[in-house]
């Protein structure tokens, strides 16, 4: 209840609404959780509830709508009478668009918002998607781990990709923009799961040997140049594990990070082509990283080693990462019991 | 990383809580005007919460609980389901439907409060989880029609979840296709071990894989899959699970910690089976020090309380550290897939018995 004196002009004192008579809330004798409405709130839903009961489709009913997601951004029925309203008009969508280029800024968080844009694109199905990609790119500078942007984000080159709308130019010039991403904030993880999808995950990615090299050393420059980044070390291991490949002939690149002497890491082939880590280390480096500790006793769980990983994951459970002392304790059991 | 030894101890403010929740059933601030559509569900967390800190019964009257069923009841729409809120005061389905997640916590509501379920229409429930379910094997959190396609980006392991679960309620999972539903969250697992929201969706995040976990749990189950052989599938996900603790618990790596990931991260974990791999100690310690001085937990230290933040600390604290608890903070024991006190859910299967045989 508001008893300040407010400029607001109520519904019913506009001519636009006087034909309409509002249908208040009916909450019963005994509502739950009563939210204490602004009067602007209030009165707003009193005059939705007449007009959706009348199933109106009008400009009047696009206004109302709008002045309700701009108070409350979740109300998922306001957002469908309102897209049925547009469609029945046949509105200019572009016009709607840009007003959600300005409301979105403002309601990254919801989920009708980003529905109601998605749908938006999907009827105005534009032959070049490229200044939506543009205006996505724009939006994820001040909110780079946003999940709704990069959810929508892929939905958007996942279906003009199927409409044949993607060019590989287009995927190159994103891949680029994403390791830009990457190159500001390394420990972006939302940035490292977009080069999953460019690289690995999308259809019409590029297959075969080459590029899976290309991955795992980019996944290692990550690493030497924050050894610590628990993003690079995942999409390492999400590399190797998609690929069925094994985690011992990388061993010499992440070595150093384990404090270990190399002999109890066994072979390094002579041929071995990937980067190596920075010497000196970076000052600021803790050692032992125990997401390389890790990497060092799955590797020897893989050569067969098990008493030796199951000293590394006793150190990790007793030392490095005692967080986590349960896990780890639970990983070194596995090596002893087999 | 925090060092647990050093971390103050604080206590647990069961009476702020109480009275917090109290409070939020008389009446919610302007504030909370985002809420007006999913008011069910607000109601579920204050309830929920009162009943896990064993005040339900203590605090409210009888009339006043019959009065909260009664409100309820009026959200039964009449193809059947439950709307979030009373906020279209008509009785037409088209232009109030009934919503996946606010039939899911209307269940659990009126279970905690032991009401009789007679007036619950199940074939209709049936129905409208039918009417969501997407040719991918998704949900929309309401019917599809022509303008709101049922794929749409709201089709996540959220509502496959609630859907899940309120066929598990009901006992019959003729309202979903459980081939499809499995194979729709199986491919919503990442690079990284854990669940997206959506196929191909570039990262996972706690709360999504708390909900693909409960459901597969559910559905293999229901598939008759061996108990043993459920999760052996699921290592990368427990690695991921456990790597978010950093103290309390982060929702993806480089984030911060954050009260409701208490217990998605820490639930997820209990349903892969490994409760013992939580740092009970560092996540309690967090947990406490969001307590708001005069009830409620916000979603960090110094955050102002909300029903949804101040219900799942209790929930997480309540998979850890129920009655039987050394620590005791006398919390009831959590069902950690339905996410209710495990009293109410076993009432409501002998409820959902009872009224099939009558």
């Amino acid at each position: 209840m508001s008893f300040s004196i407010s400029s607001y002009i109520p519904l019913s004192e506009r001519d636009l609404w006087n034909d309409i008579k509002p249908i208040p809330q009916d909450d019963g004798p005994n509502p739950v959780v009563p939210i204490m409405y602004s009067e602007e709130y209030r009165d707003a839903m009193d005059y939705f509830r007449a007009i959706a009961a009348a199933e109106e489709r009008s400009e009047r009913a696009l206004e109302l709508t709008e002045m309700i997601i701009r108070i409350n951004p979740a109300h998922y029925t306001v957002w469908q009478f309102r897209m049925a309203t547009l469609l029945a008009l046949h509105k200019d969508l572009e016009d709607e668009l840009q007003l959600m280029n300005e409301f979105a800024i403002q309601n990254l968080k919801s989920y009708q918002v980003w529905h109601h844009r998605l749908l938006l694109l999907t009827h105005i199905s534009p032959l070049d998607p490229s200044s939506e990609i543009d205006y996505i790119h724009q939006s994820l500078l001040p909110d780079p781990k946003n999940y709704h942007t990069w959810a929508y984000l892929h939905w958007l080159y996942s279906h003009f990709y199927t409409l044949g709308r993607i060019s590989q130019k287009q995927w190159q010039a994103e891949l680029q923009w994403c390791e830009e991403m990457l190159r500001v904030d390394g420990r972006n993880n939302s940035a490292w799961g977009w080069r999953w999808f460019l690289r690995v995950a999308r259809p019409g990615a590029e297959k075969g040997k080459d590029g899976l090299e290309d991955e795992l050393k980019y996944a290692l420059k990550a690493i030497h140049s924050i050894p610590h980044n628990v993003s690079a070390w995942n999409y390492l291991r999400g590399l190797l594990r998609h690929f069925k490949l094994p985690l011992t002939p990388l061993l010499p690149a992440i070595l150093l990070y384990t404090s270990r002497s190399p002999s109890e890491a066994l072979t390094c082939p002579e041929d071995f082509n990937y980067p190596g880590p920075p010497t000196p280390l970076p000052k600021d480096t803790p050692l032992p990283v125990p997401l390389a500790l890790e990497y060092l006793g799955d590797a020897l769980i893989e050569q067969g080693s098990n008493s030796q990983a199951g000293e590394v994951f006793s150190d990790l459970s007793t030392k490095y990462d005692k967080m986590r002392t349960g896990y780890w304790e639970y990983r070194r059991r596995e090596c002893v019991e087999g | 990383m925090a060092d647990i030894t050093l971390v103050q101890q604080n206590t647990f403010k069961r009476n702020g809580h109480i009275n917090y929740f109290i409070r939020c059933l008389k009446a919610l601030p302007t504030a909370a005007q985002g809420s007006d559509s999913n008011r069910i569900t607000a109601a579920f967390f204050c309830i929920s919460g009162l009943d896990l800190l064993g005040a339900l019964y203590e605090r409210t009257s009888k009339e006043q609980r019959d009065g909260w069923i009664d409100w309820i009841w009026s959200l039964q729409a009449p193809s059947g389901g439950f709307r979030g809120s009373p906020f279209m005061t008509t009785q037409n389905d088209k232009t109030s439907p009934a919503h996946i997640p606010s039939t899911y916590t209307a269940l659990l509501t009126l279970s905690i409060l032991r009401a009789p379920l007679d007036r619950l229409n199940i074939s209709g429930l049936i129905t409208l989880l039918q009417s969501c379910q997407g040719k991918d094997g998704s949900f929309s959190p309401t019917p599809g029609d022509e303008v709101y396609p049922n794929e749409g980006f709201q089709s996540d392991v959220r509502m496959v979840y609630c859907a899940t679960v309120i066929s598990h309620m009901i006992q019959d999972f003729s309202g979903i296709n459980v081939g499809l539903t499995k194979q729709f969250i199986s491919n919503c697992q990442t690079w990284e071990g854990g669940f997206a929201s959506r196929p191909g969706i570039v990262e996972a995040q706690g709360g999504t894989t708390y909900c693909s976990l409960a459901t597969l749990s559910i559905l293999d189950r229901y598939t008759s899959t061996p108990k043993s052989a459920i999760f052996t599938g699921y290592k990368d996900t427990l690695r991921w699970l456990t790597s978010r603790q950093i103290g309390g618990f982060q929702g993806r790596p480089g984030k911060l910690e954050d009260v409701c990931y208490s217990f998605w991260c820490g639930g997820a974990i209990n349903i892969l089976g490994h409760s013992d791999m939580i740092n009970n100690k560092a996540d309690r310690s967090f947990l406490l020090s969001a307590q708001f001085p005069i009830g409620g937990f916000g979603k960090e230290p110094e955050d102002y309380p909300d029903p949804f933040h101040s219900y799942l600390a209790l929930a997480a604290l309540s998979l850890t550290h129920s009655t039987n608890d050394d620590v005791g903070l006398g919390l009831k024991r959590l069902d950690g897939i339905w996410n209710v006190g495990q009293d109410t859910s076993d009432w409501l299967k002998e409820e959902i018995t009872r009224i099939k045989t009558r």
